[in-house]
């Protein structure tokens, strides 16, 4: 299934997300040995610091990692990016500073050293103030701006959840000549705390990635598709297998960008979303993102245009054998008893709520009037 | 032991032995090894001073700081120098000691010396100066304000108005009014615009700025302790004080400490720099946060990128850096996020 992403022929939508299983040219070739449509290099910035440790935690849903950067310094990455542009595949370079002339001096250079494309990483949650950059559409539209007059490739820009208006940054990348934008980065999180020990699980803030964000993307990708005329958008935040990179195509994502889940599974798991990607559009009959991209969106209503019809729980077979109580204790309007092997539904005190099918692991549940 | 006997030994040309030392990747295999024993068995070192000439590159650029023993500085030298390292370049340091003079002699030996560019640290050189060293196709990069206006040369620095202006307005919103400033003497330009910053904040709350308020100082921490004693004796003493770089606010902790004045209790302050003591005295300095590595790394990246293109590209860029308020304890300020964030 290709797509076109910012100009960029891709050969299908996926991208493997910056990060540090990107962190030189021979790591990004893999991901595009693996077959991703391209593939995002770790953030570069001016000043490659030491690396804390330990920096990454995951708690089995999540990650939280705190402050990934390159440590190679600029004049290094031309090196890496020889090796990375050795053979065909698309390289977008993530770069992050904290000014515009900063910015724009490492685009120009990623630009010189065979880039396709530049992301701005403007949007990460830690060591920056309490208010991230990317929650500044004015600062953001100086930023892209003065990357967009330096460079002649496509610029994107990375937006964050933390910021109070999404769209509104969207607009201000569109205005400043910025291409697409990519949503979103991880939100800042403290992951847990020892309660032995009082611990917190990472020494400061971090980002939050992973499954448990991906509700908060498509959100996210889905405002900016309905808010923002022809802006293109790369899909991110907790992709693990192709149905979580369609849904963010169907929310109005011409791309994905797949991090947290290479970062746990290896590079495998790109060779495995692309593979069932392909199968699932070959099966459909679908040659293109574009035929499918934003299919999802029309069926988000408001509140005013959702049809109020009068359904509630049915059951088609009351027995019920497993040792499983999940519907009872989840119907908070107390329509659900249970007898022995018998599920007893009162459909007189159930409000249609829906709660009951989601909970019930045999899917006894579904609503009808 | 010279070029030729390498040649003749080897029954190579001096061109090729030249190809060899210089663009290796011109010269067959076979040939280069053969040369390469022959240079190892006579023991041959080029003579890089004469290499120099012939190629137009000495591989050597030079470093104007103002004060080796300012901490600042250094850190801007170790970025300038871990760039040019990568580069295959050796940094020559140079020390102006705050003195036009002895900067004017030190870019003399530079230029005469033929360094393939030269950095120039918040420099107390004049235009003509600068454009003296241009002239003669050696680029300059500034980093930090220079005195005099130049033109025409990629610049470095950080917003030190706007800088100074939101750590006085930290020092207004957390309750103080009478806030003194101790400012150094150098370099000039950068602290008069620290000045300036510390006034435009005063005035913004419309608090009345005091003549004795003013002080004048030596950038060192000698200095910070003079001006900080004489803050102590006014009749009105302040209740903080934001100097304009962290060693005078060393010096004025110390005259603070000798007189029993508690900080920040008594009085509170903020400097400017962040180097890396800062975060050890007791109580930990706030301060602004100059990046001052990355200045001397982003430096030095401008000028290999005249040198590399021999001026093709980049003659008149400016880059400025961000600055941030480090909040920690000397300005009286309980909450720790700042600290964090």
């Amino acid at each position: 299934m290709k797509t076109e992403f910012m100009g960029l022929k891709l050969k299908n939508p996926v991208v493997v997300a910056a990060g540090p299983w990107n962190r030189d040219g021979r790591s990004i070739r893999q991901g595009l040995a693996a077959g991703a449509g391209a593939v995002i290099t770790e953030t570069i910035v001016s000043d490659a610091l030491i690396d804390v440790r330990p920096r990454i935690a995951y708690n089995g849903l999540g990650a939280q990692n705190i402050r990934l950067y390159s440590d190679i310094q600029v004049e290094g990455w031309q090196r890496e990016m020889d090796i990375a542009k050795s053979k065909d595949g698309v390289v977008i370079a993530s770069v992050s500073a904290h000014t515009p002339s900063e910015l724009a001096y490492l685009a120009m250079k990623m630009e010189k050293f065979g880039a396709d494309a530049i992301e701005l990483g403007i949007s990460s949650p830690m060591g920056e103030s309490l208010e991230v950059v990317a929650s500044d559409a004015e600062r953001v539209f100086q930023m892209t701006r003065e990357v967009v007059r330096s460079v002649k490739i496509p610029v994107m820009v990375k937006l964050s959840q933390n910021a109070t208006n999404i769209s509104k940054v969207a607009k201000a990348v569109k205005s400043a000549g910025g291409a697409g934008v990519s949503a979103i980065n991880t939100v800042r999180c403290i992951l847990g705390v020892d309660v032995e020990t009082a611990e917190p699980t990472l020494s400061t803030y971090g980002g939050y990635s992973g499954a448990p964000i991906r509700p908060l993307g498509l959100a996210s990708v889905a405002t900016i598709a309905q808010t923002v005329d022809d802006i293109q958008i790369c899909g991110i935040g907790g992709i693990e297998d192709y149905k979580n990179a369609l849904e963010y195509i169907m929310l109005g994502a011409s791309a994905v960008q797949v991090g947290t889940s290479v970062m746990i599974n290896g590079f495998d798991r790109i060779l495995e979303i692309v593979g069932d990607l392909e199968k699932w559009a070959e099966k459909k009959g679908i040659k293109e993102v574009k035929h499918i991209r934003g299919m999802a969106l029309k069926n988000l209503k408001s509140f005013e245009e959702i049809k109020i019809e009068p359904v509630v729980s049915r059951i088609d077979n009351p027995v019920c054998h497993a040792e499983c109580v999940a519907c009872v204790k989840a119907c908070i309007y107390g329509a659900i008893q249970k007898e022995g092997d018998k599920i007893i539904l009162d459909t007189e005190k159930c409000t249609g709520c829906g709660l009951c099918t989601f909970v019930c692991p045999d899917k006894k549940f579904k609503l009808d009037w | 032991m010279n070029i030729k006997e390498v040649a003749k030994k080897a029954g190579v040309s001096v061109a090729t032995v030249s190809r060899v030392l210089n663009h290796p990747e011109s010269v067959a295999p076979d040939t280069k090894q053969r040369i390469l024993d022959v240079i190892q068995e006579l023991e041959y070192t080029p003579n890089w001073f004469a290499r120099g000439l012939n190629f137009n590159k000495t591989d050597t650029i030079g470093l104007l700081i103002p004060n080796i023993l300012n901490p600042s500085y250094m850190e801007i030298a170790k970025g300038v120098e871990d760039v040019s390292h990568q580069k295959g370049c050796n940094t020559l340091l140079c020390n102006g000691e705050n003195a036009v003079e002895k900067e004017r002699k030190y870019v003399d030996v530079l230029v005469k010396r033929r360094v393939d560019g030269i950095v120039l640290v918040s420099s107390l050189l004049e235009s003509e100066d600068v454009e003296n060293i241009t002239k003669q196709g050696i680029p300059v990069v500034l980093i930090g304000e220079n005195r005099g206006d130049v033109r025409g040369v990629p610049i470095v620095r950080i917003d030190c108005e706007g800088a100074s202006y939101k750590a006085v307005r930290h020092l207004i919103d957390i309750g103080y009014k009478d806030i003194a400033i101790i400012f150094g003497s150098t370099p000039e330009k950068e602290n008069r615009r620290k000045l300036d910053g510390y006034r435009q904040a005063l005035a913004e709350e419309g608090i009345t700025e005091w003549e004795e308020y003013l002080q004048e100082a030596p950038n060192t921490i000698e200095g910070g302790y003079i001006a900080g004693k004489r803050l102590i004796d006014l009749k009105h003493r302040p209740r903080a004080i934001f100097t304009s770089s962290d060693l005078l606010a060393f010096g004025a902790i110390d005259a603070m400490k000798d007189h029993g004045v508690k900080v920040p209790d008594e009085v509170a302050f903020v400097g400017f720099d962040n180097i890396r003591m800062s975060n050890l005295i007791e109580p930990k300095l706030t301060t602004v946060e100059k990046p001052m590595h990355k200045m001397g790394v982003v430096g030095a990246r401008l000028l290999f990128d005249i040198i590399d293109t021999k001026g093709d590209e980049i003659i008149n860029r400016e880059i400025l850096l961000q600055s941030k308020l480090k909040i920690r304890k000397s300005c009286g300020h309980r909450e720790r996020i700042g600290e964090i964030f």
